[in-house]
Parts: C-alpha cells; structure tokens; sequence
C-alpha cells in the first residue's frame, strides 16, 4: 500500500502553521498502523494527526470530520468575531490573568477588545513570552477552539506575541443577565442571595439579579478574592459564564469588581406567586438528616450515608417539602425550607425529631402527618424560581373570599 | 410519567414538565366521550377531551366522599364515589397504586377530601359510557378546601367557556366536532348552580 498520499496531505496541513514534520517518520507510523495493528487507513490518518496536534499543542481545528483549520489560512479578527476552530490574528489587551490550572500552562487569562473578550491559554510548550496584565498584545496566528461550550484562544509555538504600544482604556459594555451566553461576560447586578458553599475550596456562591434576570454566581477561593456582600450592586467585568445541563452560572473569581452605588429595585426573578393546589408531595419531605461536614450540608440517606463525605453518624435534623404546586394551567416544583414548613405544617423541628426518635415508623411517620395535613390544599407560594424550581420564601393556606364568590356568580349567571 | 413526543412542540423541549391537574365539575367529566393518545410512543400521555374544550390528563378534584368498597379477589382495589355539587366522580385505587389505595382504604365515610388522579374513559358493555378517575393522590381535608375548589373549577370552567365561544385552538375545534350537542349555556349554568349551592 502506499502512504505517500496521506503523507503529503499531513505534511502539507503542518506546513501552513509553520511546522516542518519529517515525511519519513509520517509514512512509517501510518505504514506500522496500518499494517502491523490492522488500522483502517483514515483511522490511521487521524490517529497520526492528533498524535502531532499533541506535540504541537494545536487543537483540532474545526469539528471533526472536516479536515484542516476552517478557511485555512489565519485572518485579523476582532475578538467578538472569533469564532471555534480559526486560526486568528487578534490585537487585545490582557485584563485579567489567572492561576493556571496545569504546569503545561504557562499563561491563561483573559484578552479583550472594544468588542468583546476571550479566555486564552498560552501553553508552556511555546516558549511564549510572559504577558503583562494590562498591555496589549498582538498575537498572530493564535488557534480558537472550544472547551465546555466556551471559546478559547489557545497561544501555540506557532504563534507571535508582540507587545504594541496602545494605552486607550477599554471600558466594558454590561451585558444583560438574560442575554448572557457561554464566554466572558460583563454584568451589572445586584446580589440577592448567598448559598451555603458545596466545595471546600469554594469562596462563596449564590445569585445574582438585574431588571432581566438572575444567575447563579461561584468566586472560588483564591488569593485576594473577597465575598460580595448581599443586597450591594457590582459591576463585574470579563465574568465567566459556564454551562451546564443548559444552565449558565458565571464564575466572577477571574473578573474586575466594583461596587456601585445605587441600586437595582426590580430584580426580576426575584418574587414568582403561585396559587393552587398541592397536588404531590414528595418523597424526601418531612424530618430529614444532614451532613455535618462544614460546607456539604448534603441530605443524607437512611443508611447516614453521605455522597461525599460517606457515613455520618453525627447527622443534623433539618425539615422541608418537596411537591408540585399546581394552578390548572401549569404544576410548578417547590421547595420548602424549615422556616417556610414549620408554620405551614404546625409541626416544629422539635416536635418532628421527637416523632422520628420514638414512633415506630420513625421519620416516615413524619413525612405521613406532614403530608396529610398539606396535600390537598390550596396555598399561595411566593419564592424564587431557579432551575425550573420554586424555591419558597413564604406559603400560606388560602381562604375562602365571599367577594370573589360573588365576582364568580356574577360572571356565571351575567351571560345567560 | 409522560414522555418526549415531538409532535408536542415547545411544550416538551424542556428536560420534563408534569402534566397539570386541570379543574373540572362532575357535571362535565361525565359527558366525555373522547379519549385520544398524544404521541405514538408506549408511554405516550392519554388525555380525555372535555367538551368546553380542553385535553385532560390529570384533574383534582376536592368533594365528598360518601362510599368506599374493597372489591377483587387476588387484585385488591378499591372504589369510592366523589360527591361534588354537580354530580359524582367515580374514583379507584388499585395495587398499581399502592400509597392511594392505602389512603383511601384508611378514609372514614363520609369526608371531604381532595384527589388527584388520572381521568379515563369506559364504554360499558350497554354502550354507555363511564369516567372513572384513577386515584394518584387522596387525602382528608378542610370544607374551605372544598370551598375553594368549587371557586376554583367555577373560575377555569368560566375561562373555558370564554375561550370556546372565540377560540380557535385544535382541542377547540376538535370538542366541536366530537360533542355536536355541545350547549355553552347549559355548561355555565351548572357553575352557577354549583356556586350557588356553597357559603349561601
């Protein structure tokens, strides 16, 4: 078989990013692959590709099955127009540099222009030189690729970095919350919630909220970071905005804060009102046990099992429910937490524990007095809705109304 | 529960959105003669249609429950009889349902309670027809509660109404079809007599 086809056509893909790769070597892994491992020649092709993409830290250009960097040659972009699988010549400024995550990272950070800003990474490999936070830099011939649905300029040792000399403030342009998408973002937003940390080395998190909507915030423990406090306005520059299972949650430890004065009055998400009935309660509501390790606050399982943190047996009691609220149209998911279920249900904490510790169903018992006294009825949930859940701040029983009674026999009998 | 049929639209692009438990009076759960599948998938939702015009896949209900019986031999069910101020819901729970078969067993006659449950449709062997709601949930509650109800499925009933006279929509067009003898005025009439008949 011969391989001088494949052959040309990898070398000639590395030669247009400045890579001179030995044709011989080439021939000979396709020919081993091939040959000696029963490879299926395109499988071989790519197996070889990648092997050099690895040594020369360049990312499969493109989405795969389309051979070579899409439109081949590199042009001059403005960051907002980069886009996955370019090879790009960029001129930005660095706003923001951060830990690097690996020690094959010399460099990450983020780059920015007047339109938009990108995540780089400049690999160890390329002898890059360091940049300086706040300098602008030319780089020419920087590969874009994707990692987690974000875009990501990748410095390889094909690429040039040049300083130039360029000293005009770049002022981001808040976005808003509801148009936010997977990248760097700039926010203007009002803290409204502080949630218990889930990780250890996790600062703080919670949600934030403008006039458009809300999401959820992460700032990871690192040198410097301080905790935003609840209820004060921030303008947040060059954010990271993640994704997963189709939720964003915007990582601001990398970003540019400043608090603001003023505020933002109608946070929107921020107070949903449901009416109906309770048609379900969920299993997992009643008395429930916590895990005590500082931070986790997990539910535990029956057996004090803890995902993380394994067996528990100095639990914490904790009380909520878990249901669908239901107003005809649409059944919403609710959450309730202790202070929300203790007036609804008239059973406290203490008395809860007290049923769970000597009744023979134990925390079942709980969970049957609590749903008989709810299910059924019809409340009004006021909370916040977050991931297709309505996280309840207050519910109460609703009661009859003699003038809606009258409102309603009056539009019954008005028409005929 | 339900599951992804694309025909279904927007509605079921999200990861899984419960069916709600629509308001209805007995008066016009009786009159279903139209039950139809959404989706060729097994686990596709049945809906029965109302004749105000309306797909129903689940209902709540909240009224008086005047009887229950055990029946079946080796399959333990049971039946109750669901008294609103129109009429009667036929209720069951069998071993497929084992919490609202408890539940029920447990209740004491008479009581108010309130139900949630899936609506089906029989034809029995004389070719009339029966809707028998399938208990999901059962509990013993407060006559508020039925009270409310009552408001409750006299306000989404009304909205139904309004919504034939002018609406255009595909479970509209197609209740026209399936109950030609269809009287708005009759349908409004039972809400009034129903509202007329609590809190006076």
């Amino acid at each position: 078989m011969d391989y001088s086809e494949a052959t040309e056509r990898i070398s000639r893909k590395y030669a247009k990013t400045g890579h001179e790769i030995d044709r011989q070597k080439i021939e000979g892994k396709l020919r081993r692959l091939v040959e000696e491992f029963g490879v299926q020649p395109a499988e071989a092709e790519r197996s070889v590709t990648n092997e050099l993409n690895k040594e020369f830290n360049i990312t499969p250009a493109g989405v795969p099955g389309t051979p070579g960097p899409a439109g081949g040659a590199t042009s001059e972009k403005k960051i907002a127009d980069a886009r996955p699988g370019d090879w790009v010549t960029i001129e930005g400024k660095v706003v923001s540099l951060s830990a690097p995550a690996s020690p094959a990272i010399a460099q990450s950070g983020i780059l920015a222009d007047e339109s938009g800003a990108i995540r780089f990474v400049v690999w160890a490999k390329s002898n890059a030189p360091k940049m300086d936070e706040g300098a602008w830099y030319r780089l020419d011939s920087a590969v874009v690729d994707e990692y987690k649905n974000i875009p990501n300029l990748k410095v390889h040792s094909g690429t040039t970095i040049t300083a130039i000399d360029r000293t005009d403030p770049l002022i981001p342009a808040p976005c808003a919350i509801k148009d936010l998408h997977p990248g760097i973002g700039s926010v203007r937003a009002k803290v409204v919630q502080e949630w218990d940390t889930t990780h250890d080395r996790m600062l703080q998190s919670g949600l934030i909220g403008d006039e458009t909507g809300t999401v959820k915030f992460i700032i990871w423990k690192e040198q410097g970071k301080e905790k935003l406090a609840v209820g004060a306005v921030y303008s947040i520059f060059y954010a990271q905005a993640d994704e997963f299972n189709e939720r964003l949650s915007l990582n601001i430890t990398g970003a540019a804060i400043m608090q603001e004065e003023g505020d933002i009055a109608t946070v929107t998400g921020g107070d949903t009102e449901v009416r109906g009935a309770l048609v379900h309660i969920a299993p997992g509501s009643g008395i429930i046990k916590r895990c005590p390790v500082p931070g986790c606050n997990r539910a535990l399982s029956r057996q004090n099992y803890c995902p993380i943190h394994e067996i528990q047996p100095r639990f914490e009691y904790d009380l909520r429910i878990k249901g669908w609220l239901d107003d005809g149209e649409k059944t919403h998911n609710i959450l309730l937490k202790r202070d929300v279920v203790e007036p609804l249900t008239g059973m406290t904490l203490d008395q809860a524990k007290e049923i769970a510790e000597n009744n023979p169903l134990g925390m079942d018992e709980v969970f049957l007095q609590m749903r008989d006294r709810v299910l059924g009825r019809y409340v009004v949930c006021k909370g916040r809705e977050i991931e297709n859940r309505l996280l309840v701040n207050t519910c109460e029983k609703m009661h009859f109304e003699s003038g809606e009674h009258a409102k309603l026999l009056n539009r019954a009998g008005g028409a005929s | 529960m339900s599951s992804t049929a694309p025909e279904m639209g927007g509605r079921r692009d999200a990861s899984f959105e419960r069916e709600p438990a629509r308001r209805v009076f007995a008066s016009e759960l009786r009159e279903c003669r139209y039950q139809f599948k959404d989706g060729e998938d097994e686990k596709s939702p049945t809906f029965v249609l109302l004749p105000t015009g309306e797909r129903s896949n689940r209902i709540f209900i909240s009224g008086t429950l005047t009887e229950k019986s055990r029946q079946g031999e080796q399959n333990v069910f049971y039946r109750g009889r669901v008294i609103d101020p129109t009429g009667t819901f036929f209720v069951m729970a069998g071993s497929y349902q084992p919490e609202a078969m408890q539940q029920l067993a447990k209740i004491e006659t008479p009581a108010f309670v309130s139900v949630t449950g899936k609506p089906n449709l029989y034809q029995k062997p004389d070719g009339s027809y029966l809707v028998s709601v399938r208990v999901e949930s059962i509990t013993v509650v407060e006559k508020e509660t039925r009270d409310l109800w009552v408001l409750d499925t006299a306000a989404r009933t009304l909205d139904r109404l309004d919504a034939l006279a002018t609406g255009t929509s595909p479970d509209i067009t197609k209740a026209k079809e399936q109950y030609p003898m269809l009287d708005p005025a009759v349908y409004r009439k039972n809400v009034f007599d129903a509202l007329a008949q609590i809190k006076m």
